[in-house]
Parts: C-alpha cells; sequence; structure tokens
C-alpha cells in the first residue's frame, strides 16, 4: 500500500496535517508516502483529478497503483491509523 | 378743563390698555419643547438653530434637550414618548411639545412652521408637559434589566469592576478574535511564511514577515476607520441602524454556514490564476539582493492583497463600528478601541509567523479552531442584529 498526499504551503489544513504524518510515518516504517505540492506537481493534480475540491488529499493505493480510498482535509491521526492498518495488506 | 380732559383721557387709556392687554398677557403659557436628537444628526443641527430663534421670538417658551446616542435613560425616554404617543421614535429630530410631536426635520418653512404653529397654539390655549409627567412616573419596564445585571462586579485581584467599562472591551475582545480566524489573507501569510523560511537571515526574516503582518494590520485600520467615520458622520439614522442589523443577521447567517459546510477543515482550491500571480511576486521579492527594496515590495503587496481580501470580511467590521458609534466616546477612545481590535485581529498571525520563526517550520492552526469561532460569530452576530432591529438601546455601552 501507498499514500499520496498532496498539499499547498498556502494550506492552513495542510500546515496542520504535516507533523501528523510525520508521527505516523516513524511509527510505521513500513509505510510508502510520496508527497506532492499543488501548484508544482500539476501531472499529479491532473492524473488524480484535483483541480477543484478540497486540500490536503490523501490517496490511498493498493500494490497494483489502483486507488482504493480518498481521504481530504483534516483528518485525525486515530483515524489515518485505523484505515492504514485496516489495508496494510492491500 | 382741558388739563382736566387730558387727566381723563389718560386715565381711560390706560384703563382700556389694561382692560385689553392684560387678558392677553393672561393667556400666554409657558411651553417647554423636548427636543430629542444625536450628535452627528445633520437636520437636529438644523432644527437646534430654529428652535433658538425660536426661544428668542417667544419668552414663555423653554427648550429642554436630549442627545439619545450617548445616554441611555434619554433613549429610554424617547421610546416610552414613543409608546404614549403611539409615534414611531426610530429616528431622530423628535420634537414634542405638550402631547403633540413632529417627527423629524426639513427646514424652517415645512417642518419649522409645523413647530412653530404648535408652539403657538400651546402659549395661547396652554398644554400638559407630558414629558415632565412621565419622567415623574417610574418605568417598570426600564427599572428590570438592572437588576439582572449588577452595575459592578467584585473580582479578585482586579477588585471591583464596572460592568458597563467592561461591555465594550470585551466585546470589542470576542468580535475581533472572531473576525482574526478569517482565514482571507491568511494564505498569503502562509505563502510568505514558506518562502522566508527559505532564507538564512533570521534577522531579515523576522523584518520581512514583520513588515508583512504591520502593514496588513495598517489597512485593516485604515479601513475600520473609514467605517467608524462613516457611521460617526451618518449618526443617529434609524434606517442606517436597520441596515447593519440585517447585514449583521447576514453574516451570521454566512458564519453559521461556514460551521456546517466545512466540516473536514480543508482548503478550497479556487482562484488558481491569483495565487499563482501573487506567489511569484512574493518569490521575487524575497530573493531581491537588496534588502529595502524587498521590504517596500512586501510593504506594498500587502497593501494590495489585503485591500483585494476585504470585501471578504466587510461584514464584521461595519457591524462592530457600527455598534461603537453608538457609545458616546470622545474620540480618540474610539481610535484607542479600533487599535486594540487590531492587536486581537491580528494575533492568529503574530503567533503562526513567530512560531514558525522560532522553530523554522511552518505550522498550521487546527481548523476546529474556526469552526468553533464561525459558530460563536455567527450566533453572536444574529444576536447583535436583532438587538439593532429591535433592541439597540442594549448595544449602548457606558
Amino acid at each position: 500500500m501507498k499514500v499520496l498526499k498532496i498539499g499547498a504551503v498556502w494550506c492552513n489544513g495542510c500546515l496542520v496535517m504535516r507533523p501528523r504524518w510525520q508521527e505516523i510515518e516513524k511509527e510505521n516504517p513500513w509505510l510508502e508516502t510520496q508527497y506532492f505540492d499543488f501548484d508544482k506537481d500539476k501531472e499529479i493534480v491532473e492524473r488524480y483529478k484535483i483541480e477543484s475540491g478540497v486540500l490536503p488529499v490523501f490517496i490511498f493505493l493498493d500494490k497494483n497503483g489502483n486507488e482504493f480510498l480518498r481521504l481530504n482535509g483534516e483528518v485525525e491521526k486515530a483515524t489515518l491509523i485505523k484505515t492504514i492498518l485496516e489495508n496494510k495488506e492491500k | 378743563m382741558k388739563l382736566i380732559k387730558l387727566f381723563f383721557t389718560i386715565l381711560i387709556t390706560l384703563v382700556l390698555s389694561f382692560i385689553i392687554i392684560k387678558p392677553i398677557t393672561a393667556q400666554e403659557n409657558d411651553v417647554t419643547i423636548h427636543f430629542f436628537w444625536a450628535r452627528g444628526c445633520p437636520h437636529c443641527a438644523k432644527e437646534e438653530v430654529f428652535l433658538q430663534k425660536l426661544t428668542e421670538k417667544y419668552h414663555s417658551l423653554t427648550i429642554k434637550d436630549y442627545e439619545v446616542t450617548s445616554s441611555q435613560e434619554n433613549a429610554l425616554l424617547l421610546k416610552r414618548i414613543g409608546k404614549e404617543l403611539n409615534a414611531d421614535v426610530s429616528g431622530v429630530p423628535f420634537t414634542v411639545i405638550g402631547k403633540n410631536y413632529v417627527a423629524g426635520y426639513y427646514d424652517d418653512a415645512t417642518t419649522g412652521k409645523e413647530i412653530e404653529e404648535k408652539v403657538s397654539c400651546a402659549i395661547r390655549e396652554g398644554c400638559i408637559d407630558l414629558i415632565s409627567n412621565l419622567k415623574q412616573k417610574p418605568d417598570i419596564e426600564a427599572e428590570e434589566p438592572t437588576s439582572i445585571i449588577p452595575s459592578s462586579l467584585n473580582v479578585p485581584i482586579f477588585g471591583s469592576i464596572t460592568t458597563q467599562n467592561l461591555s465594550l472591551p470585551a466585546f470589542t475582545f470576542v468580535i475581533a478574535l472572531l473576525d482574526g480566524f478569517n482565514p482571507c489573507a491568511m494564505w498569503v501569510l502562509l505563502f510568505l511564511i514558506s518562502l522566508l523560511l527559505g532564507m538564512h537571515n533570521r534577522l531579515k526574516m523576522f523584518i520581512l514577515g514583520f513588515s508583512f503582518i504591520f502593514a496588513s494590520a495598517l489597512v485593516y485600520f485604515l479601513f475600520l476607520s473609514a467605517w467608524l467615520n462613516i457611521f460617526l458622520f451618518l449618526g443617529f439614522i434609524a434606517w442606517i441602524r436597520i441596515a447593519i442589523g440585517f447585514v449583521a443577521l447576514g453574516v451570521g447567517g454566512l458564519n453559521i454556514k461556514e460551521y456546517l459546510a466545512n466540516k473536514s477543515g480543508g482548503c478550497k482550491v479556487t482562484g488558481d490564476k491569483k495565487r499563482r500571480k501573487i506567489f511569484e511576486r512574493l518569490k521575487g521579492i524575497t530573493q531581491n539582493k537588496q534588502f529595502i527594496v524587498a521590504l517596500f515590495g512586501i510593504i506594498l503587496l500587502a497593501f494590495a492583497v489585503n485591500l483585494v481580501e476585504l470585501v471578504c470580511s466587510a461584514g464584521l467590521p461595519a457591524v462592530y463600528t457600527k455598534v461603537l458609534t453608538m457609545s458616546k466616546l470622545p474620540t480618540w477612545q474610539y481610535y484607542l478601541y479600533l487599535i486594540f481590535y487590531i492587536l486581537i485581529f491580528m494575533l492568529d498571525d503574530l503567533i503562526i509567523f513567530i512560531t514558525a520563526m522560532v522553530t523554522l517550520q511552518a505550522v498550521g492552526i487546527q481548523s476546529k479552531y474556526s469552526r468553533f469561532s464561525h459558530l460563536v460569530g455567527g450566533i453572536l452576530m444574529f444576536i447583535i442584529g436583532i438587538l439593532l432591529l429591535f433592541k439597540p438601546e442594549l448595544l449602548m455601552f457606558g
């Protein structure tokens, strides 16, 4: 499983989520995550259709790279951990 | 003989003049005009000049004036008179002569003439001084609230605090804090922080960041001052108060909507081109090798961005300054309140900026606080809106 994190430097919610993800990544070193900037990484923004909506966006991909879940905005750490552990084998 | 004839002629003339004149002077009754007015009201000022002329013309005429925006007592008296006369007292000037009244004032030839006719009629025929009678009767309705809110509170350390003096600073604090959570111009500050963190000189980072915040505060101060002066100029005009009451209800509705809509606390992706343009400009400014150019650039950009974003927060400052002008204060105190408002308003920006500069990491404020502020702000604006429409005297602090 892999998580794509899409945020922006001007987005307050993205800044709130940054330390939460840092903690999760530290506690789960096996977890693969990748950060993309909304203003710089336009290819990813277009591919995942994030031109409109709410930032930050967290896209959960399975082993084959297919999206199976998408979360938006400020998500509680407990919710993220629960989601990650439930889908660990995907 | 001629002398006796002259003596009798003078005597008869004197007797006749007493017979004719005496009844006229006996019918000249003392009349009091009760003149309700407001500071800054141009029509009141016009009527005041006219009434002054009237007292010179009629010596048995007395004017008693009541300023309604500074004195809650006078405002309540006007309300009682409205009830008693079954008249609309939502605006001033309001003139009472006995049991007659004249609402508003246009000019000497129209409203002035009407007042003079009522005065001369009262002088000839006499009239009951309704207001003097009313003032003697206690107002049961008006006395009720005083028993609920004590006039002073005993607070540990601070001692006795007068509640009326406390209400306006407390009101300012709450509204400014709520307004501060408005994220309109926050994204620009976050942009700037992300760029400043890439610089290596901490002193320059602080100077540029503080200049941006200070310039933003200045724009907002000017904006608030403009609203304040508009309301001071317009004075106690009923429809302005009613319009601001509806604005408050609208702002309240928008805040509640925001509270209910944005549960995830994310950032809406809109205005891509505008954001990119500002980002490029900020980048150019912060990377400028000449520090003084960068400094002026950041100040100019803060002015430009905040002027554009003002539209987004027009409601709260308008409602706040309207309520502020309803308390009679010396001019310098109005501005002191505006400075206090700005300090509280910029508090979240300062916290975010200083934390980022100290920890060298951009931080955000959790959306639950801004959502909470939207909820409290919405409810508060609803209450203020209803009070402005139906019970404005409750918003006259001090």
